[in-house]
């Protein structure tokens, strides 16, 4: 111990096995992870130099390597989110667009009864050719895309894409194809679940009105009702698998069979549908990869609703000073977000809170995002909500960095009044309103609403919806208040 | 073996100041001064370690230069040691501000209020130092307080 000079030395190599124990094993992955998510430079040549520095190094991030030596993307997506939840606030980066993805095949079902062929008349505005031309042109080149077409059954189009996308009557060229007098969805939607392969994204071209046969003196209830539970059944029976439906409008120029058998002339606009299906992930992957980018946000698409959305996880700030804060509060992230030290407005005694969310990955139109009437807030002070979309007008110098990629701003308003309180904020996970206003229980003649409804849409959707409701809600929030 | 254990115990505290900087829970950093602004970000680009560091530094290398380099009886007395103690309690800001200064600019009222603790700390790991190898030096040793 004589030689005391060695002391500093001691004291340096404690400091730095602190320092080790702290940081874990991947310092340098970890230091060029939180600097792109803290910069916001989480771009595809990011990922791309995160992936070159794994490689570089084998032996020190073996844990990211597969077996034949490449990066496990899945690890490096985990790695990447563990970094993001410990930052203030926490951050995310969704790397899914970026490796381990497949190439999607496409498989088109255009239905064909006779309810159909007026959607794609010369004389029409050819809407309905128009967005399943869009599907496949969003497909990138070399994309593997198969054409049926189905009312009965399922035969495959004789002709090639090229064609398909040429022909200016596809009803007239594939004239004779199956029985065009009824659409039976049960054993539609059977043949495109059990024929889909991994990696498949089918699509159903269909007006979505149940005709099945012998319905003569059958009353609507029943066939509704049918309709409903044999959506359940079909579609319960295939785990993980997601659809989007999304509604169009056509011209419409011929004869319309309603349920009653007493075909009349109609000429106008008629709603028509796309019915989206793909397993989870690819429908994830459809969302999120550019690629793909126009599939679940095509042009001239009206409404639509994704089927079994587990519940998202969004990049969620609160804004430490926003025009709208009353009160006082400290903000801390942890597991959770928490506001302490809060103090009410010293003259009403409320407090008042915003925070800035990206909820651009739920893919929802705004409408639905603003309407704070979508949302449940839960809390024991009876904080209510205000929900507004960011615009350029309210960036300053000051809020950019926090406002930097975020979509709404989402307002709580409460009584400053417990101790401590959990105000939990969620969007509701539900059948969207458009489906109930563009459902008809009767299509007997062309009345007032007849050319935005389709008949028993609901009882078909909601049939749907109760297969496959995925999460109950699309997003979730807590923020603890705490005085 | 008295003198042992001060010294262990200087460094179990200087070694836990530092954890406590690294922690993402309990923060030694949030909890005498709190910027929303600042203070995230220095944490999102994981400075508090190395302002941990560089006051630790100073600390103890004040300590270890009055004991061993100065070392000398006409400066043995308390105020001696007191006077290092200010040079160490005004350097470890001033360095800390430079650092922060050179990752990120702005924030300026809010870096001169952040380093103000750095004072507290350097101040304290000082004492620390001091009583942790005070035991070694051949002319300093009763400094500050003869034992």
């Amino acid at each position: 111990m004589k030689n005391i000079r060695q002391l500093p030395i001691l004291l340096l190599c404690c400091t730095a096995l602190a320092g080790l124990l702290s940081c874990g094993g991947h310092g340098q992955l970890e230091k060029a992870v939180r600097m792109a998510l803290v910069e916001g430079d989480t771009t595809r040549a990011t990922y791309d130099s995160l992936c070159s520095m794994i490689t570089a190094n084998p032996d020190r991030y073996a844990d990211m390597l597969t077996a034949e030596g490449k990066v496990d993307h899945k690890k490096l997506a985990q790695f990447i989110q563990d970094v993001g939840s410990r930052l203030r606030p926490p951050m995310l980066w969704d790397t899914r667009p970026y490796g381990g993805l497949m190439d999607l095949s496409l498989t088109i079902y255009f239905e064909r009864s006779g309810s159909m062929v007026p959607y794609d008349q010369r004389s029409g505005g050819g809407q309905l050719k128009k967005a399943v031309n869009d599907v496949i042109n969003h497909f990138p080149a070399g994309s593997k895309v198969d054409i049926n077409i189905v009312n009965d059954g399922i035969y495959p189009y004789r002709h090639s894409v090229d064609e398909f996308l040429q022909d200016r009557d596809i009803y007239q060229s594939t004239a004779g194809m199956g029985d065009a007098a009824y659409t039976d969805f049960q054993l539609i939607f059977n043949k495109i679940l059990e024929a889909q392969q991994p990696g498949n994204v089918s699509v159903l071209v269909s007006d979505l009105i149940y005709s099945p046969k012998d319905t003569h003196g059958v009353s609507l209830d029943k066939i509704f009702n049918e309709e409903n539970s044999l959506a359940t059944r079909v579609f319960a029976r295939y785990k993980g698998k997601s659809v989007v439906v999304q509604q169009f409008m056509g011209d419409y120029s011929g004869m319309y069979y309603p349920y009653n058998n007493e075909p009349f002339s109609y000429t106008g606009k008629r709603p028509f549908y796309l019915v989206i299906i793909a397993d989870t992930d690819v429908m994830d992957q459809l969302a999120t990869d550019k690629r793909y980018s126009g599939v679940l946000d095509p042009q001239g698409m009206r409404n639509s609703y994704r089927f079994n959305q587990a519940t998202s996880q969004v990049n969620c700030r609160v804004l430490a000073e926003w025009k709208d804060n009353v009160g006082r509060f400290r903000v801390k992230y942890g597991d959770k977000i928490v506001l302490d030290k809060c103090q009410g407005d010293r003259e009403t005694g409320k407090l008042c809170f915003s925070m800035a969310v990206d909820l651009s990955s739920l893919m929802k139109d705004n409408a639905m995002l603003t309407d704070a009437a979508n949302y449940d807030v839960q809390s024991l002070d009876g904080y209510t909500l205000t929900i507004q979309p960011i615009d350029a007008s309210m960036v300053t110098a000051h809020n950019k960095e926090d406002l930097a990629g975020m979509t709404h701003i989402l307002t709580l308003l409460g009584d400053l009044k417990s101790h401590s309180d959990d105000v939990h904020i969620s969007l509701r996970n539900e059948l969207p309103a458009w489906v109930s206003q563009s459902s008809a229980t009767s299509d007997t003649s062309s009345g007032a609403s007849f050319a935005t409804t389709t008949l028993g849409l609901e009882q078909l959707l909601g049939g749907m919806f109760d297969a496959m409701k995925g999460g109950s809600s699309f997003f979730e929030v807590t923020v603890s208040v705490q005085q | 073996m008295k003198h042992l254990v001060y010294l262990i115990c200087g460094i179990v505290v200087t070694v836990i100041f530092f954890i406590l900087s690294c922690s993402s829970g309990f923060n030694i950093y949030d909890q005498l001064f709190f910027d929303q602004a600042l203070t995230n970000k220095m944490y999102n680009l994981n400075m508090f370690p190395t302002i941990a560091a560089i006051t630790i530094a100073v600390a103890w290398g004040g300590a270890a230069i009055y004991y061993y380099a100065i070392n000398s009886v006409k400066f043995d007395r308390w105020y001696h040691w007191l006077a290092v103690m200010g040079v160490v309690a005004v350097l470890a800001p001033v360095a800390c501000f430079i650092y922060n200064d050179a990752v990120f600019e702005g924030y300026v009222g809010a870096k001169v209020q952040f380093e103000m603790q750095t004072i507290l700390f350097a101040a304290l790991l000082y004492v620390v130092a001091s009583f942790s190898m005070r035991w070694w030096s051949t002319n300093c040793r009763h400094t500050p307080i003869p034992q």
